[in-house]
Formats: structure tokens, sequence, C-alpha cells
């Protein structure tokens, strides 16, 4: 019990569970997404879960889920308000993740994600034609 | 959905009062397995009267230091509950709507 529930006697004690707790705002938006080997990727800006029916009793729907972690430019948006359009967003599906602690750490390789065209793109279109770009530092 | 899509969303009880606005939501995983992890499933919200954001959970642990800072937060945050999302009734375009039987649990997190 937190100091803060010690001014409301009238809670009901805090469900226990056997997974993992983890707070969307608290645990996982604006963590490090690693890769596999430990690249970094990008961080986590947003998430996307089923879709919850508006305007209609929920009682016994099953519970929404992650299904996406989502990145993209939220700059704009977080200094000006509101977010951008769901389709300008990129999404890492959650199936990827092997595990969530202090970052975010993926079981796949930052190659084969979306999330890490614009890395490809430069090393490909401007790296690889400076001379010796096209092999590590010796 | 998007999950910034409940964050700071009003909620309102059954008979239409004001309860605050989503500090948080909570997900734990123990779905169905997947692939590395198991499934992360909506287990409620974080519902706060006072604010709609929240800095480092003071509101959610008993950390204490720095003192001024977790005193501040704490005291900003107070009646904050969680509700399980089976207390959930009906999403608006605009708002969480609980159901008439909502109970408000302790918001902190599990040990």
């Amino acid at each position: 019990m937190t100091a803060n529930d010690e001014d409301d006697i009238s809670l009901a004690p805090p469900d226990s569970y056997a997974g993992q707790v983890l707070d969307a705002q608290l645990h996982l938006l604006d963590r490090q997404v690693l890769d596999t080997d430990g690249v970094p990727v990008t961080t986590v800006d947003d998430l996307e879960i089923t879709d919850i029916p508006i305007d209609e009793p929920l009682r016994g729907t099953p519970a929404p889920t992650i299904i996406n972690i989502l990145t993209g430019a939220t700059l704009g948006t977080r200094i000006f308000g509101g977010r951008p359009p769901s389709s300008r967003l990129t999404r890492i599906p959650y199936r990827d993740i092997k595990d969530i602690g202090v970052v975010v750490t993926l079981g796949v390789d930052a190659e084969v994600l979306d999330a890490s065209w614009p890395e490809r793109w430069v090393r490909d279109h401007i790296i690889a034609h400076i001379p010796g770009g096209h092999h590590d530092p010796e | 959905m998007i999950l910034s899509d409940l964050l700071t969303r009003p909620v309102i009880d059954a008979h239409g009062h004001s309860l605050g606005r989503v500090l948080d939501v909570r997900f734990v995983i123990d779905g169905a397995p997947g692939q590395l992890l198991a499934e992360a499933r909506l287990a409620g919200l974080i519902i706060s009267p006072r604010a709609a954001t929240s800095f480092l959970g003071y509101e959610r642990t008993d950390e204490k230091s720095p003192w001024l800072i977790a005193s501040y937060l704490r005291w900003r945050h107070r009646g904050s509950f969680f509700v399980r999302w089976e207390d959930v009734d009906r999403l608006t375009s605009t708002r969480i709507v609980l159901a008439r039987s909502y109970r408000k649990r302790s918001a902190a997190l599990p040990d």
C-alpha cells in the first residue's frame, strides 16, 4: 500500500498477477528498442492494441492486447498536441519482442524491420559512395 | 486502436459523474503464449481525479526520495485509483464509461 492509498481507505487492495505487469506510460512509452544483437533500433512512441468497439457494451468482450509497437515522427505532435495519423507510424510487431525491461529487446535483426529503413537508406545511398564507405574502419 | 487515444481520456461513472482522466493503462503479460512472449492483455486503467499525466509513477510506488518531489507528486495524484477492464462498461468517442458495479482499487504496482 502506498502513502497515496492511506488517504483513501475505501480502495480495494491491488490485484496481483502471475505475469509481468507493465504500466504503459511508466514501463513502455519512450523506452529504447534494441534488436537481437543489442543494436539500437528506435524508441517506443506509442502502442497499437486490438480494437475496442465504440458505443457498444464491453462486458464479456475479451480484454484488448498489444499488437504493435509504434514509432515515427512524433516530435511535432508532442510539442503542438495531437498525434500523427496512424498510417504515418511504423509498426514493430509485438510478437518480435523478446524481453521488456529497462529497454525493449527484440528477437529479430534490425535489418528486417521497417523502423530502421532511414539508417539503411543513408548507408546504401550516401555512406556507400564515400571512398572507404564499403567496409568497416581498419 | 492507438493507445494514446485512451490516455488522458475523461472517465465517468454510470450516472455521468466525472471520475477523472486515464493516467495510465496497465498491461499484464499473461495472455496466450506467443512466439517469444505471452500476449500482453489490458488489465485495467489507472485514473487520476486531479491530473492527466504522470511523472515517474510516484503515486504507484513507495518511493520516498527525493522527498520534496515524491511528496509533491503523490499529493498531486491523491485519489488515483485502478479499475479492472471488466469494470469498463463502454467507450464513447470522447469518454470512458464505467459499469454501475465498478470498484476502485489501489493503483499500487504489485511487488
